[in-house]
Order: C-alpha cells, then sequence, then structure tokens
C-alpha cells in the first residue's frame, strides 16, 4: 500500500505543484495545497476507476482546496511574506523552457475562470475534452473561455 | 346542411391556393439561388486552385512570399488553405498526428496570445527532418515533417522558423 502511495505522489507531485501555484501563486501554499490533495485522495470512499479519472480527480480536487483557500477569510487577512519573489513565473518549475515568462505572469493574473483553463491547454498540454472533464464543464464553455482569456490577455499585455 | 354545400367546403380556400402557389415560386427561387451560388463556389474553387499553383511555382523558385500569406500567420482562420499551401511547399509534409507530449519534444514554443503551441522533435535516422506538432485554441491538432535540407536560414515560415530552432536545441 505504501508503494502505491509513493508511486502516486512521484506521478503526480509536480504537476499538480504547478497547477496549485498557478492559483495560490506561492510556493508555500501550493505545496500545502498538493499535501491536502493526497490525503483527500487516501480517504476517499469511492473507487476511481482508472488511470485518467485518477488524474482528473486529483486536478479537480487540487483546484476546489486552492480557489477554497483564497476565498476563506483567513487567508484574505494574511499578507505574503516575500510578494515580489514569490509572484515571479520561475517558481512554478515547468518541465520544458519557456521564453516568455512575461506572457506566463499574464496568465497567472487573469480571473480564475480564465486561468486554468488558459494554463491547462497552453502549459500542461491537455486537450479541451480533459479539461472540460476536469473542470466538470462543457467543451463549448472551455473553448468560450479560452478564446475569451486569450483576448483579456491581449488587453493586459 | 345539402350536399352542395359540403363540397364547398371540402374544396380549399382560396388564400391557402395563393400560399401554396408562394411557396413553390418561393422553391424555385431558392432552387435558382442554390444553382448560381453552386456555380460561384465552382469558380472560386478553380481560383484557388490556380492560386495553390502559383504559390508552388514561387516556392521552387526561391520566391516563398505567396506560401508565407497562407501559413502559419494565419493561425486558426482557414485549416483548409493552410495544409494545402503547407502541401504545395516542397519543405513541409503535412502528417499523422502522434500526440507527442512536451517531454518527448526537443523543442516547445507557446504562443498564448496567437492561440496556438509548438512542439518539435528531431527525427531520427539519415535524413536531416523535423517532426512538429501545432495544437490550436480550436482544440485542432496538425502535424507536418520539415525536409532540413530545403530549409534555408532565411526564411520567414513560421513552422520552417520553428524547425531550425528544434534543429539547434536538438
Amino acid at each position: 500500500m505504501e508503494q502505491k502511495w509513493s508511486y502516486l505522489v512521484e506521478e503526480y507531485r509536480a504537476m499538480l505543484y504547478r497547477i496549485a501555484f498557478s492559483n495560490m501563486k506561492n510556493r508555500a501554499d501550493a505545496e500545502d495545497a498538493v499535501q491536502e490533495a493526497f490525503l483527500r485522495y487516501m480517504k476517499e470512499e469511492k473507487p476511481i476507476q482508472n488511470k485518467e479519472h485518477e488524474k482528473a480527480w486529483l486536478i479537480r480536487t487540487t483546484i476546489h482546496i486552492c480557489l477554497d483557500t483564497l476565498k476563506s477569510g483567513w487567508y484574505q487577512k494574511t499578507v505574503p511574506w516575500n510578494e515580489s519573489f514569490e509572484n515571479t513565473a520561475k517558481n512554478i518549475y515547468l518541465p520544458y523552457q519557456v521564453r516568455d515568462d512575461e506572457t506566463l505572469e499574464a496568465v497567472l493574473r487573469l480571473p480564475v475562470h480564465y486561468r486554468n483553463p488558459i494554463y491547462l491547454f497552453y502549459y500542461e498540454d491537455y486537450t479541451i475534452h480533459e479539461i472540460a472533464v476536469i473542470l466538470n464543464e462543457k467543451e463549448g464553455t472551455i473553448k468560450t473561455r479560452l478564446r475569451r482569456g486569450r483576448e483579456e490577455l491581449k488587453r493586459n499585455l | 346542411m345539402g350536399i352542395q354545400e359540403v363540397q364547398n367546403q371540402s374544396q380549399t380556400p382560396a388564400y391557402q391556393k395563393k400560399k401554396k402557389a408562394g411557396r413553390a415560386e418561393g422553391f424555385q427561387e431558392s432552387f435558382l439561388q442554390n444553382l448560381k451560388n453552386r456555380d460561384r463556389a465552382k469558380h472560386a474553387g478553380t481560383a484557388v486552385e490556380k492560386e495553390g499553383k502559383q504559390a508552388a511555382a514561387d516556392t521552387q523558385a526561391g520566391v516563398k512570399v505567396q506560401a508565407d500569406k497562407v501559413g502559419m500567420g494565419r493561425v486558426g482562420v482557414s485549416p483548409g488553405i493552410r495544409v494545402t499551401a503547407a502541401a504545395t511547399q516542397e519543405t513541409l509534409q503535412a502528417v499523422e498526428v502522434r500526440h507527442m507530449s512536451y517531454e518527448e519534444s526537443d523543442h516547445v514554443r507557446i504562443a498564448v496570445k496567437e492561440g496556438y503551441t509548438l512542439k518539435g522533435k528531431r527525427e531520427e535516422g539519415g535524413d536531416a527532418r523535423v517532426y512538429v506538432e501545432a495544437k490550436y485554441e480550436d482544440g485542432r491538432v496538425e502535424a507536418y515533417q520539415v525536409d532540413m535540407a530545403k530549409v534555408t536560414g532565411q526564411t520567414t515560415h513560421v513552422i520552417e522558423q520553428f524547425a531550425l530552432e528544434t534543429m539547434e536545441e536538438a
């Protein structure tokens, strides 16, 4: 059983951290969110059907944990320790080289309903269908958010 | 009610006849319009074909201006034209999509503002070829194989430029 959990953590840790970081924009909170997602997965009583379901479940749960934390009264009263350092896109640790950090920073500043589809589509290379399953939305909604998010990004840059 | 009166009632009222006649005229008009549209489409198709042949001729002569107009610069506008344009250029060949991940790629370009991503990998084997996979905002994925022996350093075509960058990274 322990082997199964360590395999799971190794497999998804980096990807979940990046998704959590894109929402929390600071390393410590992103790590907390990922840890909480793994804990919830271990406590999950409903059976996870397959690998794709497992992945989608973990991403969805991580995003929900991040959004719940951001909305909480406690979190809104806190101040980041070193905002200028923590906000940089370099802390997201993508597994490939991104030459345009300015665009990534702008993506991270987008409203949440644009940020998550755009981040998952462009930076994690998910398809529109996969994003629709992860975010529990229709494919048409995801397409619209990608288009409008890109328009907003262009205005911001 | 007499027999005569019943017969009169069973006849189609005048306004309905008028409506039916109107429909028939409308159908004829739309049929004619369809024929005209088909003619126009035929002519347009011939024009596109001519343009494609012209682009191929230009490419062979070393002038790639026409081909670049219908290349990656028009991302998301007209997929048919883009593929045709790619096929007309000797350097690019449309191939089957392999769904390569970012980790597997030698080089990645994420163009969020333009609405596309490119992944490139140098092909194994004797010939210098680069496999390029393009994903667009509307969900389409297209793949090309670039013959690097025919790509010049001064190319302005986005996929060719990207293939050159991939060769440097690999």
